[in-house]
């Protein structure tokens, strides 16, 4: 595991070093919300009937962002033929990987969450805790798989385009239930009818990120 | 409901019959020719 | 008789048999009252969804039998039935929308069983892609395989995703298209369909693994 976590924070260090992915990231992230501001007519729609909507476009984005950046940070420096090399388990590599996307996406999507919140008059404090247990539950799921996907991905042809072709099934029931759960939350559901949502998702990681580990070293092996 | 006021939905039924049929043909074609292409070599 | 020789045998006969079946779901099968003729759809549009379904499942598990046994031929027949499955889910998203229009007023509609359809074509697309992408035949094998284990893991979920989301927001569809209360001529039709359309499953993929043996291009 201290291997695993070395793998993260030499990515994570690559990155704030350049630091133009996140910038690139949180650039975007305010775009969408402005286009989403403005972009709405006041008086017919409420802004917290488009809240979970904005959101989740937002954090998807964020996702498919940061797994793009990892995937041509590989590109460039050829890192993971150097990974492969040293003296680390596969399962390291992988979770390594795994860490530096999901603090990387973490980072967008909080900054996502605080500018939403600034931009927008919604109430989110009142469930802020539940909220980011959905955030994590969802963001896992897809990150998980996206990180497996972007693995292979990187020595077909077309490699930036098959990422997110292979990947949009598997955002469907991350995406899916955390749009749900959102709207739940912001519309005051008691936390109740959140569960089953929340044991979906639940289940969802756990299913893919031990699929995703399992099968990360057949992507690699020589 | 009588006969007569059940809803006039032929072409659809049709459209779906021929299209089904369509497709399924034409795969069957597809696959003929590439196998008759590979025992050529 | 060569492998291909035998697939077309059987395709053949099944695309007769399923001639049968139009037959006697257009001339020998009572129309449903409430939909009228597009009801029949029903018994090719099922039965195909029903090949496509069995075309991801066989791939998903030769995936898992490929990754653990290290055979070729399981990659060789996984590589099979996502083409097949291809075909059978183009001819089940097309008969749906056509059902659709007449029956529920719109050619789609985000409910569980058309999502996951949808999905699963997409999945079998992004296969047939990656293992086109992919010219290295060992590599492509294995990333077929997990991209193969995955989509069928998947499955489930967006199942139970969206159809989750429906029961809390039910569409407005007062007509449940599969009529529970079938009189049995109709339940016969719909058995014999899903009979010939297994058979035409099996015919396309020794065809279409025949022709992968040959090129080893699968």
């Amino acid at each position: 595991m201290r291997h695993a976590w070395l793998v993260a924070r030499k990515d994570l260090y690559l990155e704030f070093r350049s630091r133009t992915a996140i910038t690139s990231a949180l650039v975007f992230t305010a775009l969408v919300l402005v286009v989403f501001e403005y972009g709405r007519d006041p008086t017919a729609v409420p802004t917290i009937a488009l809240a979970p909507s904005i959101l989740w476009v937002t954090f998807s984005f964020a996702g498919m962002l940061t797994l793009n950046r990892a995937f041509n940070a590989e590109l460039e420096n050829q890192a993971l033929e150097g990974l492969l090399l040293a003296p680390i388990s596969r399962t390291s590599l992988f979770w390594g990987k795994l860490v530096a996307n999901l603090a990387f996406v973490a980072v967008v999507q909080v900054t996502g969450l605080l500018l939403f919140i600034l931009f927008f008059d919604v109430p989110v404090w009142r469930v802020w805790a539940p909220l980011l247990t959905v955030m994590i539950l969802a963001t896992v799921g897809f990150i998980a798989v996206g990180t497996l996907f972007s693995a292979m991905v990187v020595r077909t042809r077309f490699a930036e385009l098959m990422l997110p072709v292979l990947l949009l099934p598997f955002l469907l029931p991350p995406l899916i239930a955390a749009a749900e759960v959102t709207t739940m939350l912001l519309g005051g559901r008691p936390l109740s009818e959140v569960s089953g949502w929340l044991r979906l998702l639940a289940a969802y990681d756990v299913a893919f990120v031990t699929l995703a580990t399992l099968l990360f070293p057949a992507t690699v092996t020589e | 409901m009588t006969p007569d006021q059940m809803p006039q939905t032929g072409g659809y039924m049709a459209a779906a019959y021929i299209a089904a049929a369509v497709l399924l043909v034409a795969y069957t074609i597809i696959l003929w020719r590439r196998g008759a292409a590979k025992a050529k070599r | 008789m060569t492998l291909v020789q035998r697939g077309r045998w059987v395709t053949v006969v099944s695309l007769l048999l399923l001639g049968g079946i139009y037959v006697r779901a257009l001339v020998y099968t009572p129309t449903e009252i409430h939909q009228g003729l597009a009801q029949k759809i029903y018994y090719v549009h099922v039965p195909s969804a029903w090949s496509a379904m069995l075309a991801m499942g066989l791939m998903g598990v030769a995936s898992i039998l490929f990754l653990f046994l290290k055979d070729p031929r399981y990659d060789r027949f996984a590589a099979a039935s996502a083409e097949v499955g291809t075909a059978f889910s183009l001819v089940m998203l097309t008969t749906g929308p056509l059902w659709a229009k007449p029956i529920w007023g719109t050619w789609w509609t985000w409910d569980a069983r058309l999502t996951l359809t949808l999905m699963m074509f997409f999945m079998f697309v992004g296969y047939l892609v990656l293992r086109g992408a992919v010219s290295e035949p060992g590599l492509r094998a294995r990333y077929s395989a997990v991209l193969g284990i995955c989509g069928l893991v998947l499955l489930p979920f967006i199942h139970l995703s969206v159809y989750l989301f429906r029961t809390l927001h039910p569409a407005p569809i007062v007509l449940k298209p599969s009529a529970p209360s079938a009189p049995p001529a109709m339940v016969i039709t719909l058995l014999s369909s899903f009979a010939v359309f297994t058979l035409l499953y099996i015919g396309f993929v020794m065809q279409r693994y025949a022709i992968g043996e040959r090129s080893d291009d699968a």
